[in-house]
């Protein structure tokens, strides 16, 4: 690819960027702004008046009631918001309209930069199916499958082929729906007429297609960087299996099972997936990885992730600062030669959901926070003291990351920084990481993407300070009850005289 | 004074005269309690060795935040402990117990009708809320008094969703 590709005219420089998001990423990409002398612009709901990334941001324009839908998805409100503080770029951050190519569109023609990808390449690889196609034609492996809008027999003589055991997903899927794994051949009529009708029941599409199952699957991404004059590198892998209902829960750089063989292989495929959309910006690559080290193409990310910062400590590199640098029309600063990993990071991702209650969110006001601190340890948050965790945001309270020379190295570090970390008001899934930090499966490395579901058991942690707690609490009741006998006039107490006569007797 | 505490149904006696020395189960602990200013920490030398927790009262127990794991510690003085035993309520296992939205959400399920034998830690509600599906459980073996909710149904944070009571009770 040369200078004259179109994607050269969607970059150019810039001054002033408005960040269409909230909580720790907008922080995040508030402090490279800052730290490139960019003026910054953030936008909040009724319910964001006090948060960081207000207080943090040059500007802050009131966009709305808390529901997204009326305030962080409204693009009118947002690009009204862009003209009013004469902005000249837009960043999304992740989530919210971070893959709506609709809304990359509506940036480039109120004359923005869009500090992400082309509007082609989110819509190529926002469509699965057309996602599939395009990168199996540039040679990146998929996982073995049926195209959709075959019938039962066609499906069935596909079948054996692809080898047992398979999925059957529904075309118009998702959240499991319509989804049915078949271990042998003669159990696959019965499962696609049930597909269909559960696929037809849910979506109103009772299209089904047939996929290769991998057993023992290692959910592991390619951080791919693209700058608008043709040039295309990664910066290795990210271990992402950790999840939960495929809400990833724990990362980590590099992967115990990726060695440098299989990490320029994968990371080669990435850049060609990447090229195959004509990609510009930083954009993630995911795989699937069986237990032969196959590697099968799953989706492309179109934005930055939520876990970037573990690459960005085992590389160096400033993710979110080469995405502005990119988005300004800069070359590359790095050959992929120059890309090189050193040490280990883990990234955990501490919500406000309580593990021992089946992960259930808990709502409340954050009325005590103390981040961890030390050699090797990074937070970004985007809550406070103070901070009411709503319904309408997701329960991510900040993501706790940490560095080490080696592997258990960075497992001590985060032992030490989750026992630092305190967060008093809502329950938080900090005990899921320490048990995970003691678990011996985590410890060689030895899981895939189901074991914390099926694997994994909060129930067999010993809770190790518990006489330590009888004691705190015991003591504290007694000095409030001490306090309350000295000073609590007659009229306010809630027992009658003559049973707070013989308490008062029985302590003095 | 003492005290009959109880952390994750493990109880504990812990007399406490004077706070430098306290009994537990009868066993001697050197204490030194101290109450910084800032954030509601407490330091605690047990034996000299050092602790910091973060204590928050709630309605019923005291939350105590230590090395990452939250505690829920019910406290009870020896009158109200002696009261509680004798009314056999020291384990309520008796009486109504509502199921209540432990956050706003919309009710997806009602997986029980009145009249319904439930165990406890029985499915009876789903919740969507965070954009989870949660599920609620019974509080109590016993049989399903009220359903107040249908699916589809908008709820508040702590509202009443249904109630259990003993088998004999009138609905």
């Amino acid at each position: 690819m040369s200078d004259n590709h179109d994607n050269h005219l969607l970059t150019r420089k810039f001054d002033k960027v408005l960040i269409a998001n909230r909580g720790e990423i907008a922080v995040r990409v508030q402090r490279a702004c800052h730290k490139l002398g960019l003026q910054t612009v953030a936008v909040y709901s009724d319910a964001d008046r006090n948060a960081p990334h207000v207080r943090y941001a040059d500007e802050a324009y009131h966009i709305g009631p808390p529901s997204a839908a009326q305030s962080y998805l409204d693009i009118e409100k947002l690009l009204a918001v862009a003209r009013q503080a004469g902005v000249d770029a837009v960043h999304p951050g992740y989530g919210f309209l971070a893959e709506r190519a609709t809304f990359a569109e509506a940036c480039y023609e109120a004359g923005l930069v869009f500090i992400g990808p082309p509007p082609h390449a989110i819509r190529t690889m926002g469509d699965k199916q057309v996602a599939r196609q395009t990168v199996r034609a540039a040679g990146v492996p998929v996982v073995p499958g049926t195209e959709p809008g075959l019938s039962d027999e066609e499906i069935i003589a596909a079948a054996p082929e692809i080898g047992f055991p398979v999925l059957v997903k529904a075309v118009a899927g998702g959240g499991g729906k319509g989804m049915r794994p078949v271990h042998r051949l003669e159990d696959l009529p019965e499962a696609l007429a049930a597909a269909r009708r559960e696929a037809l029941a849910a979506f109103g599409d009772g299209e089904v297609y047939l996929e290769k199952m991998i057993s023992d699957a290692r959910h592991i991404e390619i951080q791919v960087l693209a700058d608008a004059h043709g040039n295309v590198i990664h910066l290795g892998e990210r271990e992402c299996s950790l999840q939960r209902r495929h809400q990833k829960l724990i990362e980590e750089a590099p992967s115990f099972v990726v060695d440098d063989d299989l990490r320029q292989r994968m990371g080669q495929v990435a850049v060609a997936a990447a090229t195959a959309v004509d990609y510009v910006n930083a954009g993630t690559v995911e795989f699937l990885v069986d237990r032969d080290k196959n590697y099968y193409f799953l989706e492309m990310n179109t934005r930055v992730q939520v876990e970037h910062p573990v690459t960005e400590l085992v590389t160096g590199i400033d993710i979110v600062q080469e995405q502005l640098r990119i988005a300004r029309g800069r070359r590359l600063r790095y050959t992929q030669e120059q890309v090189k990993m050193t040490g280990w990071a883990i990234e955990c991702r501490i919500n406000a959901e309580d593990p021992y209650q089946n992960f259930m969110p808990s709502t409340g006001t954050i009325t005590a926070i103390t981040l961890p601190t030390g050699p090797g340890i990074r937070v970004d948050t985007g809550v406070y003291e103070g901070y009411e965790i709503t319904p309408y945001y997701d329960s991510m309270i900040s993501k706790l990351i940490c560095y080490g020379e080696t592997r258990a190295d960075a497992v001590l570090r985060m032992r030490r920084a989750l026992e630092e970390y305190r967060i008093m008001g809502v329950k938080t899934n900090i005990p899921f990481h320490q048990h995970m930090m003691d678990s011996h499966r985590f410890l060689s490395g030895q899981f895939d993407t189901e074991f914390v579901e099926e694997r994994f058991s909060m129930s067999d942690r010993e809770a190790p300070d518990e006489l330590e707690a009888a004691i705190f609490a015991t003591l504290v009741a007694h000095r409030r009850d001490q306090r309350a006998s000295q000073m609590v006039a007659p009229g306010e107490r809630d027992t009658s005289n003559w049973k707070w006569y013989s308490r008062w007797q029985r302590v003095h | 004074m003492k005290y009959f505490t109880t952390v994750n149904e493990q109880e504990y006696t812990i007399e406490i005269d004077q706070e430098e020395q306290i009994l537990v189960n009868g066993e001697p602990y050197q204490i030194d309690f101290q109450q910084l200013l800032q954030g509601g920490t407490l330091s605690l030398l047990i034996n000299n060795r050092s602790l910091e927790a973060i204590v928050n009262e709630q309605e019923n127990a005291w939350e105590v935040l230590i090395h990452g794991e939250l505690y829920s510690v019910k406290v009870q003085d020896e009158r109200s402990y002696r009261l509680a035993q004798a009314r056999g309520t020291v384990l309520p296992e008796t009486g109504t117990v509502a199921v209540r939205s432990p956050m706003p959400g919309v009710i997806l399920d009602v997986l029980v009708a009145p009249g319904d034998q439930v165990k406890k830690g029985e499915k009876v509600v789903i919740l969507e809320s965070m954009k989870m599906e949660n599920e609620l459980r019974a509080g109590r073996d016993g049989v399903v008094q009220r359903v107040h909710v249908e699916q589809g149904a908008n709820v508040e944070k702590n509202q009443e969703l249904l109630v259990i009571g003993d088998p004999d009770e009138e609905a």
